[in-house]
């Protein structure tokens, strides 16, 4: 947190307090990034056991997610935090929801995983475009938290443009997966299983580019979404 | 005032909230004050526990100067003001025989709201409550409290070198936190602060709640503010007082997320009358 | 111009145009009745500052010469048989001796011309009598200046000693407005050509008491009478005064009883200072049998005119000090004397003391009172106790004010001066004392 000074208030104990937030957050999204690691694992190796584990360890990050906007409440409460420090508050509570609902998404990872274990023992089909997608996502999460964490605008600009890979992967497995489906109906359930995994993985990406945009938000305090990447690159990336 | 907040405020009789805590430094239970045939204080029951910063907060004229300056008796000087209901320092009773208002006063310490060194030097400011008390045997004591007594108030760093400078000499800031320092030499038991900020600039301020905070491990504190951000800032439980009537009790979180009764809200959110 | 921002403001608002015209209509008026009232404040202080080096220059003018003193160069040949004493003689021989007689030989030899008894007569009063006191305490001194020939310089008589300061040419005796003879003055000018007649600084001014010569009186006895009675004033009014401002200031409780004597304090201050006269006749010289025109009885009755003055000025001054600072005190601690002694008093001295040197001022200027307790004295001797009768400064101005000879004019300014000196010193010492408390900030 060294660019926005944030630990060099005359009030040590609001120093605390922002400090203890921004760990909870990073704890938070180590918890997340595990969660997608440990259901992609799971989908590609149709391990049911650890599916199962993913799919019933989402209560701790919903814990982390209100405990954090409750000490954002307080702050906000109790300290008025202006500039930075109101950007650091908004844009925490917007990462969190963002972090949960991925979660969330690893969870369905989880649920379907098992579903499709259930079905068969076997490893999916389509494991090569699936883990090439998984990878993909994997590294964006991991990479905006890493942003987030550093408050890189750099590095946030840049993961927010790998989502068109992602989506591009994604386009292409969908493709994939239709037409299989046209040629061999009885496989439906199954195939939509995966659809529903290749989708939830998906979204982790889209939810990653939000977290990027927020760093932008909070380092520079200009909000870029629904703006055109060539916009931001000619106001951002110039410098 | 709306017309149900009114209502709200006349059928008030109990305050909202736990008015006692368990280490209870000092305790005031129904205590009423009176300016001649005025009333200022209605049936008040408060703690200000061991190791924790009250504030008492509550729009002008609502009694929470008042009620902190009946806590070390600096109310004795009006004659037509008078106290009734139990009020203790450590189970003592305040207004009691045993406890002199003099002895009070240096168990229970006071910072006031414009800053007010005496027109003496920095040492003799901070010296002048050990010396009328006899609390030190000889000069090497006496500098031992004073130096640390200005550690505490972080103000040493600032002066050292200018002690024998006038302590009117300081800045608005400085000159609060030579008269914290001041206090702090007596070693009180209690410190009551009256608005202390109001006459400062907002670093200032910060510098002398962030002093608050650290004191708040060796006192008990009660501040009285006008600012509701800085009760905030500082306190762990929250009084609102409201025309002589202690509305609202809680600890701050609580009070400024989630107030109870439906003045403090109006209060805190700026919606008073 | 005006034209373009009123069309300009009517767009925008129709009260705003109104507004700004009036108060540009009444901001010439406005400033003119400041340039007046600042015109008037100069003029004031002008005229008062006019007023005043009017007063001075006529005063020092008038009283300058009384500094200098016109001496007489006899050489007096002090036989025994013109002194009419034995050849080693006592002291009381020697006081009894005929010094008058010395010197009048010694003028008669200096002026052989003068042979009839009128002439005589005129020839001696050329030289104060204050003379033969000056031969009296040399030879007194020195008995074996016995029988020898003493050159001494003695005072001369005031009206010559006027003229000779003024720098009057003896020569041209019509031109001199006198009560001297013609012949007076070419005596004069005679002395003055043998280079007998000087003129010097007034010793004897500072030195002697009052006199019925001119040039024998001085302001000693006055000054020190003004001395003394100030002192008694200052050292009874002072402590009582501030004890009485600060019981009534911080401790008094408000009641009927402290209303009451506030007003009678306050109704103190305005009472003719000539009834507190009368009120020392009939209670301390009567009733206590104090002395008589004593700077004591001087000093009390000027307490009793001084203090009110002082307890007005002390109680304003500690109304003055912050109540924030006793708090803070009290707040600590500190009982309520030692709020006051520690913190209150020091920063009310400042006050208290400008309060007091007002009083003083009041009390070094007063003449009626000392009437009545009969300060009002012809005062030769120099008092040395505050029991010894004596008088003081505005008396003696009084007294040299009334007498009729030339020389007693200048004497009269010349004590005006020495008065206006001494309550310049007394404001010195109190500007000197409270800048001390003030270091204390």
């Amino acid at each position: 947190m060294d660019k926005l000074h944030l630990d060099q208030h005359i009030s040590h104990q609001f120093n605390k307090e922002l400090e203890d937030i921004r760990n909870k957050v990073l704890k938070m999204g180590g918890l997340v990034e595990q969660q997608v690691t440990d259901g992609l694992t799971a989908l590609l190796e149709a391990d049911a056991d650890l599916a199962d584990v993913v799919a019933h360890k989402d209560f701790e990050i919903n814990q982390l997610e209100v405990e954090i906007d409750e000490e954002c409440t307080h702050v906000l409460a109790r300290r008025q935090p202006a500039a930075s420090d109101l950007r650091l508050m908004v844009t925490v509570i917007k990462v969190i929801t963002d972090l949960e609902r991925i979660g969330d998404e690893a969870e369905k990872l989880g649920r379907f995983t098992r579903d499709l274990t259930a079905l068969s023992s076997e490893l999916p089909s389509y494991r090569k475009e699936l883990r090439h997608l998984g990878e993909l996502v994997k590294s964006m999460l991991h990479d905006s938290l890493d942003a987030f964490a550093r408050m890189d605008v750099d590095a946030a600009l840049r993961i927010a443009q790998r989502d068109e890979d992602v989506n591009r992967e994604y386009e292409t497995l969908e493709r994939l997966l239709a037409t299989h489906l046209v040629e061999d109906p009885r496989q439906v359930s199954k195939l939509f299983k995966i659809t529903w995994c290749a989708r939830a993985l998906e979204r982790v990406g889209d939810h990653s580019v939000n977290i990027c945009e927020y760093v932008v938000y909070l380092v520079k305090g200009k909000d870029i979404r629904h703006t055109s990447f060539d916009q931001i690159k000619s106001e951002f990336m110039n410098q | 005032m709306s017309k149900t907040a009114q209502e709200a405020f006349d059928n008030l009789t109990h305050t909202v909230g736990q008015t006692q805590v368990e280490n209870a430094k000092m305790r005031t239970e129904n205590v009423n004050v009176f300016y001649g045939e005025k009333q200022a204080i209605y049936d008040v029951n408060l703690d200000i526990g061991n190791n924790e910063v009250i504030a008492m907060i509550g729009p002008s004229g609502c009694g929470k100067s008042t009620f902190l300056r009946c806590l070390n008796r600096m109310n004795d000087t009006i004659p037509s003001c008078k106290v009734t209901g139990s009020m203790t320092l450590d189970g003592e009773d305040l207004y009691g025989a045993d406890l002199d208002p003099v002895l009070l006063r240096a168990r229970v310490g006071m910072v006031f709201q414009k800053p007010n060194p005496f027109a003496k030097s920095i040492y003799d400011n901070v010296a002048y409550g050990p010396r009328i008390h006899g609390l030190s045997a000889n000069r090497a004591e006496l500098d031992d409290i004073v130096v640390d007594s200005l550690k505490k108030a972080g103000l040493f760093d600032e002066v050292k070198d200018r002690l024998d400078a006038p302590g009117t000499s300081l800045s608005g800031g400085q000159q609060q936190r030579l008269c914290i320092a001041r206090s702090i030499a007596v070693s009180p038991e209690v410190i009551l602060m009256d608005e202390p900020c109001s006459a400062l600039d907002p670093i200032a301020t910060a510098r002398i709640e962030e002093l608050i905070d650290e004191l708040r491990n060796n006192y008990a504190i009660a501040i009285v503010t006008h600012s509701m951000q800085q009760a905030a800032r500082v306190s762990q439980r929250t009084a609102y007082f409201h025309l002589g009537k202690l509305v609202e009790v809680a600890d701050t979180n609580t009070v400024f997320t989630n107030p109870q009764h439906e003045l403090t809200e109006n209060y805190i959110t700026g919606r008073f009358g | 111009m005006s034209n373009v921002t009123q069309s300009k403001a009517d767009v925008e608002s129709k009260e705003r145009p109104e507004t700004t015209s009036l108060v540009r209509r009444s901001l010439k008026k406005r400033y003119a009745a400041e340039k007046r009232f600042r015109a008037y404040g100069i003029f004031a202080i002008a005229a008062s500052l006019g007023f005043l080096v009017i007063l001075l220059t006529s005063i020092i003018s008038k009283g300058w010469p009384a500094f200098t003193q016109t001496f007489v160069k006899l050489d007096v040949e002090l036989s025994v048989d013109t002194l009419g004493v034995s050849e080693s003689p006592t002291l009381n021989e020697l006081r009894g001796a005929n010094y008058g007689g010395a010197i009048k030989k010694t003028m008669r030899d200096l002026f052989p011309d003068a042979s009839s008894r009128r002439d005589k007569k005129a020839l001696y009063a050329l030289i104060s009598t204050g003379a033969e006191y000056e031969l009296f305490d040399r030879v007194s001194e020195n008995p074996e200046l016995l029988g020898t020939t003493l050159s001494l310089w003695v005072p001369a008589d005031d009206e010559l000693g006027a003229i000779v300061k003024d720098g009057e040419d003896l020569s041209n005796p019509d031109s001199i407005v006198t009560r001297m003879s013609d012949q007076q003055i070419a005596w004069g000018k005679q002395l003055q050509d043998n280079g007998q007649l000087d003129v010097r600084f007034n010793t004897t001014f500072f030195e002697n008491g009052d006199s019925r010569e001119p040039e024998l009186a001085g302001i000693r006895a006055a000054l020190m009478g003004s001395a003394f009675t100030l002192l008694i004033t200052f050292c009874l009014s002072f402590p009582i005064a501030v004890a009485a401002a600060i019981y009534l200031e911080e401790f008094a409780p408000q009641n009927r009883w402290t209303d009451i004597v506030e007003v009678n304090i306050n109704n103190l201050a305005a009472v003719p200072s000539i009834v507190f006269g009368l009120l020392g006749l009939a209670v301390f010289i009567n009733f206590f049998h104090l002395p008589r025109s004593a700077p004591l009885v001087g000093g009390i009755v000027l307490s009793l005119m001084t203090l009110p003055t002082i307890i007005i000025s002390s109680r304003a001054a500690l109304k003055a000090v912050p109540p924030s600072i006793r708090e803070a005190a009290r707040g600590l601690g500190a009982s309520d004397l030692q709020v006051v002694t520690h913190h209150v008093l020091p920063l009310a001295m400042p006050g208290i003391l400008t309060g007091t040197i007002i009083g003083l001022a009041q009390a070094l200027g007063e003449t009626a009172p000392l009437l009545m307790i009969g300060m009002v004295a012809f005062i030769v001797d120099i008092p040395q106790t505050v029991t010894d009768a004596a008088t003081v400064l505005p008396v003696q101005v009084y007294l040299w004010a009334d007498s009729p000879e030339r020389a007693f004019v200048e004497k009269t300014s010349a004590a005006i001066m020495v008065l206006l000196a001494f309550l310049v010193v007394m404001n010195a010492v109190a500007v000197l004392l409270r800048k001390r408390f003030e270091r204390r900030w």
